[in-house]
């Protein structure tokens, strides 16, 4: 991105009325160009929001992040350069270089480093943090030639690293990749030395733009992809399994095939991290059985779910996947080594995301794998990751054993004897992340499609008259984990719920019906209302709704108790609550 | 031709650092003239028109080129011994 289009992007964002979207950039350096080029990014990135970028004091970032504790930014990004934590580490100031001043620096720069950590814990427990660790050489101030790394500077930088690890173990703050600023803004062109004197901004704008193409990427944190489907043959292995036979197929170095290899391993971790493989493949089923017997594949059998082997049109076998998963194209990954299946696939489902596996480019397929890295990488890991495949499973098995008779699926002897367990938890927790990712990859089961920053959810929660209400969900056939959500607000008569999301795993158990419930009991209301608005996919909510109300929702509907219990069928779940807080 | 190129050129860049200029009021903008002219804008008009343009200026250049007018002949200049 140039200049000019950054500085045009925030002109018009100037005049839109959308929402705010309040970023302090906290920097010791004069903003300048870093402040327009993100500002530009994270417009482009948040069309239904006005951007705002607030920045702080002159090199003073201490001063400036201690003044944001407890505020309610939706986003700090703190960017840090070498004269931050000692101004002898930069070339504005002339504090002096000789070897007797490199252990003073270096305890400065601890110093420095335990202060900011401390403030950054602070802010981050109200605001979204995002860190920059600093990006510019520095400056020859080692008696070393430049091609040697002296002992003083590996301390410094052993320092830096230390702090980020901290920050980065926290959850609350997350630190900027050097590795991929790196390929995209070379170390040696990134500081302006004249503009650094001139001005006090100290980067070319071309580092810049890339820094804050990052920052805006930190700051909206955008949603992974939920599942990968993926072709057999040259893809997953090397070989046509129904021509060579399972014992030909190979992954490894001594054979050239050492890309599959590498995507079994990527996939297997995928698979760890929560993500849905599934497979879509034109073979024999009993061949491909027989593939899978192999006990040196890198990637599990029981990783995959669902298998979709035949010899029928793969954008067939990838709608019935994405029907098993219950989750939409756009949240999805197909991967093929054939271009004419990628295009019928994409054909059939545009949202899909359909990448070309190339086994005969190894660095293609290196390239391949980073990109899916991009698609599936997550800020955090969660407990509900590792049990998503697992709980599918059970999902399948149960709507397999379900009577066709059932409009819902499930039979009322399954629904029975399923032993099912629903763990309430009302506990206005802001860094259960669980909660607010649920509700921003929700689409189905959501209230009203609307998505919360972080600033938002954690407003919403320091409301005194808010409530949330977690729902976690376990029988026979397994645990789904944390698979509700709802919040809202305790007014005099009644309860209004501005939030309502259920996960699409959790269908069908009528785990809906014993949320409301719950929520008349805890809050002892005749009445509860809804902040309901039509989605384009929010009808399943619709239809439970209606099943109560018996017509469709209204945007702002209310439910009587009355008439919720006597349209509410049969639960039988046991419930657990885990705290109150009303 | 090339001139006018220039010049559109340069109202552009005037355009996004100076928004509340309209393209009439742009070829007479100077220090003096515009409010908003302070330190911030000119470093960022700079470095606009050093991208835009392929340019460097210097220093001493920036303290000069106070005007629309001046910006421009300086543009044309640096064209003519290219």
């Amino acid at each position: 991105m140039k200049l000019i289009d950054a500085l045009d992007i925030v002109r018009q964002s100037k005049q839109s009325t959308n929402e705010l979207f309040e970023v302090s950039l906290v920097c010791g350096f004069t903003p300048l160009h870093l402040q327009s080029f993100l500002h530009a990014r994270l417009q482009l990135s948040l069309p239904d929001h006005r951007v705002q970028i607030a920045v702080g004091a002159f090199n003073d970032i201490a001063g400036t992040l201690r003044d944001l504790r407890g505020g309610r930014a939706d986003g700090v990004a703190l960017v840090l350069e070498w004269p931050d934590l000692d101004p002898r580490l930069g070339t504005r100031q002339l504090g002096g270089w000789g070897p007797g001043h490199l252990t003073n620096i270096s305890a400065r720069v601890e110093t420095q480093l335990a202060q900011l950590q401390a403030l950054l814990e602070e802010v981050s427990r109200s605001s979204t943090v995002v860190v920059s660790l600093p990006t510019l050489p520095l400056p020859p101030l080692f008696f070393t030639g430049n091609w040697q790394s002296s002992h003083a500077e590996l301390q410094l930088r052993a320092l830096v690293a230390a702090f980020a690890a901290e920050c980065a173990a926290t959850n609350r703050i997350r630190l900027l990749n050097a590795q991929t600023l790196d390929l995209l803004s070379p170390p040696a062109a990134r500081l302006s030395v004249k503009s650094d004197w001139q001005s006090g901004f100290p980067y070319q704008n071309a580092h810049a733009a890339a820094l804050a193409g990052f920052l805006a990427q930190l700051l909206v944190n955008p949603l992974p992809k939920k599942g990968l489907i993926t072709d057999l043959d040259d893809t997953l292995w090397r070989g046509i399994v129904g021509d060579v036979g399972a014992e030909a197929i190979s992954w490894d170095l001594d054979r050239r095939s050492q890309a599959h290899g590498l995507y079994q391993q990527f996939l297997h971790t995928l698979a760890e991290e929560g993500v849905l493989i599934g497979v879509a493949s034109k073979n024999e089923p009993a061949i491909v059985e027989e593939a899978f017997g192999r006990d040196d594949l890198l990637l599990m059998r029981e990783k995959i779910f669902p298998m979709e082997v035949s010899w029928g049109s793969k954008a067939q076998a990838v709608a019935r996947i994405l029907s098993v998963w219950n989750v939409a194209a756009d949240s999805v990954v197909f991967v093929d080594d054939n271009p004419l299946e990628l295009a019928e696939v994409k054909a059939q489902h545009p949202g899909i995301e359909c990448l070309l596996f190339s086994p005969k480019d190894d660095a293609g397929v290196y390239d391949l794998i980073v990109r899916l890295r991009d698609l599936f990488g997550k800020s955090a890991l969660s407990d509900e990751d590792a049990l998503r495949a697992e709980s599918l499973r059970a999902r399948a098995t149960l709507i397999a054993a379900a009577t066709p008779d059932n409009a819902e699926g499930f039979s009322e002897t399954l629904l029975e004897q399923a032993e099912a367990e629903l763990t309430f938890r009302w506990e206005k927790d802001v860094s259960d992340t669980r909660a607010l990712e649920l509700l921003n990859k929700t689409n189905q089961f959501n209230l009203n499609g609307r998505r919360l920053t972080e600033a938002m959810w954690r407003n919403l929660l320091a409301a005194e008259n808010s409530f949330l209400l977690t729902v976690s969900y376990k029988d026979r056939y397994g645990a789904l984990g944390k698979i509700g959500v709802l919040a809202g607000r305790v007014m005099e008569s009644e309860i209004h719920v501005e939030a309502w999301v259920m996960s699409c795993r959790a269908f069908a158990r009528r785990i809906e019906h014993q949320s409301l419930r719950q929520l008349f009991e805890q809050f002892r209301v005749g009445r509860v209302t809804f902040d309901y608005a039509q989605t384009p996919r929010n009808q399943p909510l619709a239809n439970f709704f209606s099943s109560i109300l018996s017509r469709p929702p209204e945007a702002a509907c209310a439910v009587e108790r009355t008439v919720f219990e006597a349209a509410c069928p049969k639960l039988y779940h046991r419930v657990v609550e885990v705290s109150h807080v009303h | 031709m090339y001139t006018d190129d220039t010049r559109s050129r340069l109202i552009e860049c005037f355009a996004v650092v100076f928004p509340e200029l309209s393209e009439e009021e742009i070829p007479r903008a100077s220090v003096t003239s515009v409010a908003n002219w302070d330190s911030v804008a000119s470093v960022t008009l700079m470095s606009v028109i050093e991208e835009e343009f392929g340019v460097e200026l210097d220093a001493e250049g920036l303290e000069q080129l106070v005007s629309f007018e001046l910006m421009l002949d300086h543009l044309q200049d640096a064209e003519r011994t290219v």
